[in-house]
């Protein structure tokens, strides 16, 4: 084709006309296809020479031909109108997949980054979505609402707690709410059906089914004729039901034998039902006793859960004044409300939204994990952007060419952006695989109290968020190179070499610097948020809880009124208290009706006389019934006056031990001697022979409560026993002799929650633990994000200064001198970003101040720890890049090539 | 006027529309078109390639048609030539002039048109 170019072209000049290169081509294509015509028609190459020549002499003799000279068409056709958004788009993609191919280091370092990334944003919001977004499981549930009820003056505040003094009153005749319901939950012991087990049952009224629009696959609801004592009515679970029961069609009318008494099922809820929890294996009805007996004369403050629906049109605040207006007009409690509320004043009940309700405790952390883990995604964003923008300037040259082969700026903005979406989107699948485990992994590492852990779930709205995030931070990554690419100078990029620092190197430097800085600031500021939680947690757990938690086991040994009788429950309790004595390694065993940490507590009421005062005290004290060994089992340590004795027997006179919060607050400055008056079904008065340290019973910050301790031989040993046991090594060696020691007594007994004091403690801080482990791991991944960025953008930055490096080495400079300019810039990104970072974190701590115990929230230690630690990180990642600029030839490093010195 | 002198008159006035009409519903490079029209007159119109590339060149300066460079694989590039919307309206419009120029000769000379 060249060489009718050049024909055509000589032929016209020297007919004197100069024609346009573009009008050259066309005619010698012509030219040339003619010739081929021709020449596979038969001609021979002779004739088809002179034939085209002819036709050649023929344009050069029309002066039309030079009549016009058309305008430069674009280097490369676009594709066609009806296509061109998407013409070629399979060969972007195909592209993209090549560069993957060529750099696998590259794709994985960022599919992975962003793996985790989107893995732990999408699983935290699968749980934020399911626990605290989704509506809880029953129509209208926006229109439930839970109850509290407490007293005017009230110290102990207990949420989602109601009695009988205002339910009972309420339930009938209300106006401003549809239904009222209320459930107690308890646990029974399971027989018949092989070994005993304790099943979770909950006590319901007659009204909570209808109240929840639930209605069983099999058998009716509960009538409110069921609400009785006694009543032998059970619904159970469909779990139960499969489990148990063996999918029996014929289950309606069976017996089963709950805590020794025969319960006749009436219906089987369906698979999805779960009230209050998916741990709820049956319900039975619940009586609720009024207030006053029958005799006139005793009061019992019946106390459970209660839940409302709203009539259409009123608020929560509405049906709650009207709750605490019927309580008022209802009998007084009296002394049996100072014992539970701590006070006897006026009633007040609120009430709140039941999904507020359920999930308040959780709302504040989970936020502000969905926070921290929106600034982890951000930060894993700006790291693959920045590593983006160095490639991007690496690609100068392979962009450079594409460009000037006619590929417009946005089509080779549309490569990019495909390249970063490829990534994005497989980051998003590896991430989502992830979190997918995390979800299997989510029931064991959460809490067991935890709220709606079975509503969270990997659903279409969790996949949408979860494509969505891919794609926002794909576009995140891909968009600050393609927009760098549109300041590009082609001629520029064509001709330099790659690390010649040049315009497009240093706007790369200074964003990436900038990127940097966010990056650090984000690092700092997470770690602060995690060091104060996990300094709170470790205080949690290292706090003085008053008794000595190392060595010992501890276990609840329920034994139903209905089939143990009083004398028959301290013979069994003697018996294995006696056995485990006989063990070897155990030091002290003893019993108590309620455990620390198990939530299980009985309370009293009565009026005395206080020391030296003139008027009677009203006193409201928490009752633990023990026996003589347990101040020393559980360590407990007595600073007044002494313990219980073996000489303190169910004969001698009654005696009591109190801690030191009840001394200080009811007998004053000489509490050993004091009298306290008769208490439950005691004849006789008692003394008190001693003062015991404070225990803290449950939460670690709640307040000290006045508490009394009486010996087991003179009062009744409780249905809901629990053992404690000091052991010699680990406690967990002597479960078997334990539960050999039970069964010799009685093999029906069932034994619950057996567990080391360590375990229970571990367990009750299994929440502020999983806060701050889970901003720990986002901490200490924004901190590695941090460190890998820092030496990424200093090795960058080595590589952009070596003429420089190489010149100031050239004039003198040392190489302490070298290292400490590569420190300057380092430091220069640290400190701004622990500027930003600690300003910001001095602003966001205020909002963990619920979440922190012994500790506040400017914690010296940890602002100053964190700095330290993010200084450490940039001395390392300045290491490697320092030796690297020292090493620098300057003689050929002046010339702009990245040589070290050998 | 003689036959050669009228032949050549019809030429130079059809060269347009036949043109136009060739990349009515598909681009073509020049060589396709002076071919085409050759073949599909079956020899009785060929005009000499001196005076196509002109007249491609003088439709796509009235905006009639659009000519673009276009690469292909294995194929060395080319200029295709399409109708521009300008120029569907031409050709549309010198189709009706030679419908009714046909008429008229049927009627006065009686030649009927394919």
């Amino acid at each position: 084709m060249t060489e009718w170019k050049t024909r055509i072209r000589e032929t016209c000049a020297n007919a004197g006309h100069v024609l346009d290169e573009d009008v050259l081509e066309e005619l010698s294509l012509h030219a040339s296809s003619e010739f081929q015509k021709v020449r596979a028609g038969g001609m021979d190459e002779a004739e088809a020479l002179r034939h085209v020549e002819a036709i050649v002499e023929a344009w050069s003799h029309d002066p039309l031909m030079l009549c016009r000279r058309p305008r430069r068409p674009p280097l490369l056709e676009s594709p066609s109108a009806s296509t061109r958004r998407l013409t070629g788009l399979a060969a972007d993609l195909r592209y993209a997949l090549r560069l993957c191919a060529r750099q696998p280091g590259f794709a994985l370092l960022v599919v992975l980054t962003m793996a985790l990334g989107i893995a732990a944003t999408s699983t935290l919001f699968s749980v934020v979505h399911g626990v605290l977004l989704k509506p809880l499981p029953w129509p209208h549930a926006d229109q439930l609402i839970r109850l509290t009820e407490t007293r005017q003056g009230s110290t102990r505040p207990m949420p989602g707690t109601m009695t009988n003094a205002t339910y009972l009153p309420w339930r009938d005749g209300a106006s401003t709410i549809d239904g009222l319901a209320a459930w107690s939950p308890r646990t029974m012991t399971l027989t018949g059906s092989g070994d005993a087990q304790r099943v979770r049952v909950v006590a319901i009224t007659a009204s909570l089914f209808p109240l929840l629009g639930a209605s069983p696959v099999m058998g009716t609801r509960f009538e409110a004729q069921s609400e009785v004592p006694g009543s032998d009515s059970v619904v159970i679970s469909y779990g139960f039901w499969e489990r148990e029961l063996g999918r029996d069609q014929n289950v309606l009318g069976r017996k089963i034998q709950l805590d020794g008494r025969g319960y006749t099922i009436v219906a089987v809820m369906p698979r999805d039902f779960a009230f209050p929890d998916r741990l709820t294996r049956a319900w039975v009805p619940f009586y609720i006793p009024p207030l006053i007996d029958a005799s006139g004369n005793g009061r019992a403050l019946s106390m459970f859960n209660a839940m409302a629906r709203l009539r259409p049109g009123t608020t929560a605040s509405q049906a709650a004044a009207e709750a605490t207006a019927r309580g008022r007009s209802g009998p007084d409690a009296g002394l049996v409300a100072i014992a539970v509320f701590g006070s006897n004043g006026p009633i007040e009940v609120s009430a709140a939204p039941a999904l507020d309700s359920i999930t308040g405790e959780v709302r504040r952390p989970m936020l502000l994990l969905m926070l921290a883990v929106g600034l982890l995604l951000i930060t894993a964003t700006a790291n693959v952007a920045s590593l983006q923008l160095a490639r991007a300037t690496v690609r100068r040259r392979e962009i450079a060419i594409r460009a000037a082969i006619g590929a417009g700026a946005a089509r080779l903005m549309r490569q990019i952006l495909i390249e970063n979406l490829l990534l994005g989107l497989c980051g998003g699948l590896v991430g989502l695989a992830l979190s997918g485990a995390l979800h299997s992994a989510l029931p064991s590492l959460a809490p067991p109290d935890f709220p709606r852990l079975d509503d969270v779930t990997l659903d279409s709205n969790v996949l949408g968020f979860t494509a969505l995030i891919s794609i926002l931070t794909a576009l995140g990554f891909g968009l600050l190179p393609a927009i760098r690419l549109r300041r590009m100078n082609l001629a520029e990029s064509l001709s330099q070499g790659v690390e010649r620092g040049d315009g497009t190197g240093l706007h790369t430097a200074r964003t990436r610097v900038l990127i940097m800085a966010g990056q650090v600031a984000i690092a700092s500021l997470l770690l602060i948020g995690a060091g104060l939680l996990v300094r709170s947690f470790y205080a949690m757990l290292h706090a003085d809880r008053g008794f000595d938690s190392a060595n010992l086991l501890t276990a609840r040994l329920p034994m139903p009124a209905t089939l143990y009788p009083a004398s028959r429950r301290a013979a069994i309790i003697d018996g294995v208290l006696m056995s485990l004595r006989q063990t070897d390694g155990v030091g002290k065993a003893a019993y108590t009706d309620s455990l620390p940490l198990t939530g299980s507590e009985s309370r009293s009421s009565f009026i005395m006389r206080r020391p030296g005062a003139d008027s009677p005290v009203n006193v409201s004290t928490l009752t633990h019934t023990v026996s003589h060994d347990y101040f020393a089992a559980l360590g407990i340590r007595i600073v007044e006056g002494r313990g219980f004795t073996e000489s303190d027997t169910a004969a001698s006179p009654h005696v009591a031990v109190v801690n030191r919060a009840f001394a200080q607050k009811y007998l004053g400055s000489s509490p050993v001697g004091a009298r306290l008056p008769a208490i439950g079904n005691w004849q006789t008065d008692c003394e008190v022979v001693g003062v015991s340290e404070n225990v803290i019973r449950q939460g670690i910050g709640d307040d000290l409560q006045p508490a009394l301790y009486l010996l087991q031989p003179q009062t009744q040993v409780s249905a809901f026993s629990a053992l404690v046991i000091r052991v010699a090594g680990e406690p967990r060696t002597f479960i078997e002799s334990l539960k050999a020691a039970v069964k010799a007594q009685d093999p029906s007994l069932a034994l619950e929650s057996v567990m080391t004091m360590e375990d229970r403690i571990g367990s009750s801080l299994a929440r502020p633990r999983l806060y701050a482990v889970i901003l720990g791991g986002f901490a200490l991944f924004a901190l590695i994000i941090a460190g890998v960025g820092l030496f990424g953008v200093l090795s960058y930055s080595v590589a952009q200064r070596s003429t420089e490096i190489a010149v100031r080495t050239a004039v003198g400079a040392r190489p302490l001198d070298i290292a400490c300019l590569i420190l300057r810039e380092a430091f220069g990104i640290t400190v701004s970003g622990l500027v930003i970072g600690i300003g910001s974190a001095l602003i966001l701590v205020s909002y963990l101040s619920t979440l922190l115990y012994g500790v506040r929230v400017y914690d010296a230690l940890t602002f100053v720890s964190v700095p330290l630690i993010l200084c450490v990180i940039t001395l390392l990642a300045c290491a490697l890049p320092s030796l690297r600029a020292i090493r620098i030839d300057p003689i050929r490093g002046m010339r702009g090539k990245w040589v070290e010195k050998n | 006027m003689g036959t050669t002198a009228l032949e050549r008159e019809l030429k130079r006035g059809s060269t347009e529309l036949l043109i136009l009409a060739l990349i009515e519903d598909q681009p073509r490079h020049g060589y396709e078109i002076g071919r085409l029209i050759e073949e599909r007159s079956e020899g009785t119109i060929s005009f000499h390639v001196a005076s196509l590339y002109p007249t491609l060149y003088r439709l796509e300066d009235r905006g009639l048609i659009e000519g673009r460079w276009v690469e292909r694989p294995e194929q060395r590039r080319r200029k295709y030539y399409r109708l521009t919307p300008q120029g569907r309206k031409v050709l549309s419009s010198q189709r009706s002039v030679w419908r009714e120029f046909f008429a008229a000769l049927d009627r006065v000379a009686r030649i009927r048109h394919a």
